[in-house]
C-alpha cells in the first residue's frame, strides 16, 4: 500500500515536471520566433534602405529606375506585410515577410549600382561628345566668320573702288 | 550701311552662332536650380475614386473601402510609409505645427516608392468585426483593416451635439531620410470620421 502510494506520488510529480518543461519550452520557442522576426524585420529595413539609397544614386546618375522602383515597390509590400504581422503576433508570417523583402531589396540593390556605374560611364561618353562638337563647331563657326568677313570686305572695297564719279549739273 | 557697321553685325551674327553651338556644353556644366515647390500629397478617395461616397455611418459586418494616395513632387523618387491608425474623438491627432505624429499605435501599413512627378494608390478595406453597445457608449473591440484583424478596444461616448458614436480611420504620411536613416513624419494626415450605428 505505502509502495503504491510511493508510486502514485512519483507519477504525479513527474507529471508536473513534464507539465513545466513544456510551458518553459513554449515560451522559450515563442520568444525565439519574435526575436528571430525581430532581427528579421531589422535585416530588411536596411536592405531596404540601402537599395532606395542606390535607387537614388542611380537616378541621380540619369538612370531610368522605373522598373527597380517597381521591383522595390514589391519589396515594400512585403516589408509592410511583416510590420503588421509582427504588430499582430505572426512572427513566423513576418519573419517569412522579411525575407522576401530582403531577397528583393538585395537584388534591387545590386543591379541600381550596375545601372549607376553604366548611367555614370554613359554621362561622361555624352559629355565628352558634346564638348567635342561644341568645341569644333565653336572654331568652325570663328574660322568661317573671319573668311567671310574678309572676302566679304574685299568685294566691298572692290565696289566702292569700282565706282565713278558722276558730274551732276546744278542748276540754281 | 558703312564698312564698321556692317563689321558689327558680322561679329554679332559669329558671337550667337558660337554661344548656339556651345550651349549644350555649357547646359551640362551649369545646373539652373529649380524654383518649383517641393512637395507630397496624400489623399483619401471614395469607392467610385471620386471625393464622395465616403463611408460613414457604419455598422458591424460591413466592409466597407476606400483608396489612399500619394503624390510625389520632390525632385527626386521618395520612399514613403503611410501608416493607418484608429481613435475616438477625444484620442490625439498628429500635430502638424511642430512635425509631431499621433501616438497611438498604427494598424496596418503601406511602404513604398514613387518616382518624381507620379503617384500611387492602393485599396484599404475595413470592417468592423465585433462593437460591444451600450445605451450612450460603445466600444470597438477588434475590426479588419486589408483582410488582417486587429484588437483595438477603443471606447466612445455619445456625441450629444453631433449626435453620434463617432470614430476617425485616419491615415499618416512618413517620409524616409537618407540623412538619418529613418523614416520622418512628413507632416500630412487625412482622415475620415465614422459614426457607429450599429
Amino acid at each position: 500500500m505505502v509502495n503504491g502510494m510511493s508510486v502514485l506520488k512519483s507519477f504525479v510529480f513527474l507529471l508536473v515536471l513534464l507539465v513545466f518543461v513544456s510551458a518553459v519550452s513554449v515560451f522559450e520557442a515563442s520568444a525565439l520566433s519574435e526575436d528571430v522576426a525581430a532581427l528579421a524585420i531589422e535585416e530588411a529595413e536596411g536592405v531596404m534602405a540601402s537599395a532606395y539609397e542606390a535607387v537614388l544614386k542611380a537616378e541621380g546618375a540619369g538612370a531610368n529606375v522605373s522598373v527597380l522602383v517597381t521591383r522595390l515597390n514589391d519589396a515594400g509590400d512585403d516589408l509592410a506585410q511583416a510590420h503588421v504581422s509582427y504588430r499582430v503576433g505572426d512572427f513566423e508570417g513576418a519573419a517569412r515577410f522579411a525575407d522576401l523583402c530582403r531577397e528583393i531589396g538585395e537584388g534591387v540593390r545590386v543591379e541600381a549600382l550596375g545601372l549607376r556605374d553604366l548611367a555614370v560611364a554613359e554621362a561622361g561618353q555624352r559629355f565628352r561628345w558634346t564638348m567635342t562638337g561644341s568645341i569644333v563647331g565653336v572654331v568652325a563657326i570663328a574660322f568661317l566668320s573671319f573668311l567671310g568677313w574678309n572676302v566679304f570686305k574685299r568685294r566691298y572695297y572692290r565696289r566702292v573702288l569700282g565706282m565713278r564719279p558722276e558730274v551732276v549739273t546744278c542748276e540754281p | 550701311m558703312n564698312l564698321e557697321e556692317y563689321r558689327a553685325v558680322f561679329m554679332v551674327s559669329s558671337l550667337a552662332l558660337i554661344l548656339i553651338t556651345a550651349a549644350p556644353t555649357i547646359g551640362m556644366v551649369v545646373s539652373v536650380p529649380r524654383s518649383a515647390e517641393r512637395f507630397s500629397e496624400l489623399w483619401v478617395l471614395g469607392p467610385n475614386h471620386m471625393a464622395e461616397g465616403y463611408p460613414f455611418n457604419v455598422r458591424v459586418g460591413e466592409e466597407y473601402r476606400v483608396l489612399v494616395g500619394v503624390g510625389n513632387h520632390l525632385g527626386c523618387s521618395a520612399y514613403y510609409t503611410v501608416y493607418v491608425k484608429f481613435r475616438n474623438s477625444s484620442q490625439p491627432l498628429p500635430d502638424t505645427s511642430d512635425s509631431t505624429p499621433s501616438p497611438l499605435p498604427p494598424l496596418y501599413e503601406f511602404q513604398f516608392l514613387v518616382l518624381d512627378g507620379e503617384s500611387w494608390e492602393a485599396p484599404l478595406a475595413f470592417e468592423f468585426l465585433e462593437v460591444s453597445r451600450l445605451e450612450d457608449s460603445c466600444l470597438v473591440r477588434r475590426m479588419s483593416v486589408n483582410d488582417v484583424v486587429f484588437s483595438v478596444d477603443s471606447p466612445s461616448t455619445w456625441d450629444s451635439e453631433n449626435n453620434g458614436l463617432y470614430y476617425q480611420l485616419f491615415l499618416e504620411l512618413w517620409l524616409y531620410d537618407a540623412m538619418s536613416r529613418s523614416f520622418q513624419f512628413h507632416d500630412r494626415f487625412v482622415g475620415i470620421w465614422l459614426n457607429m450605428t450599429g
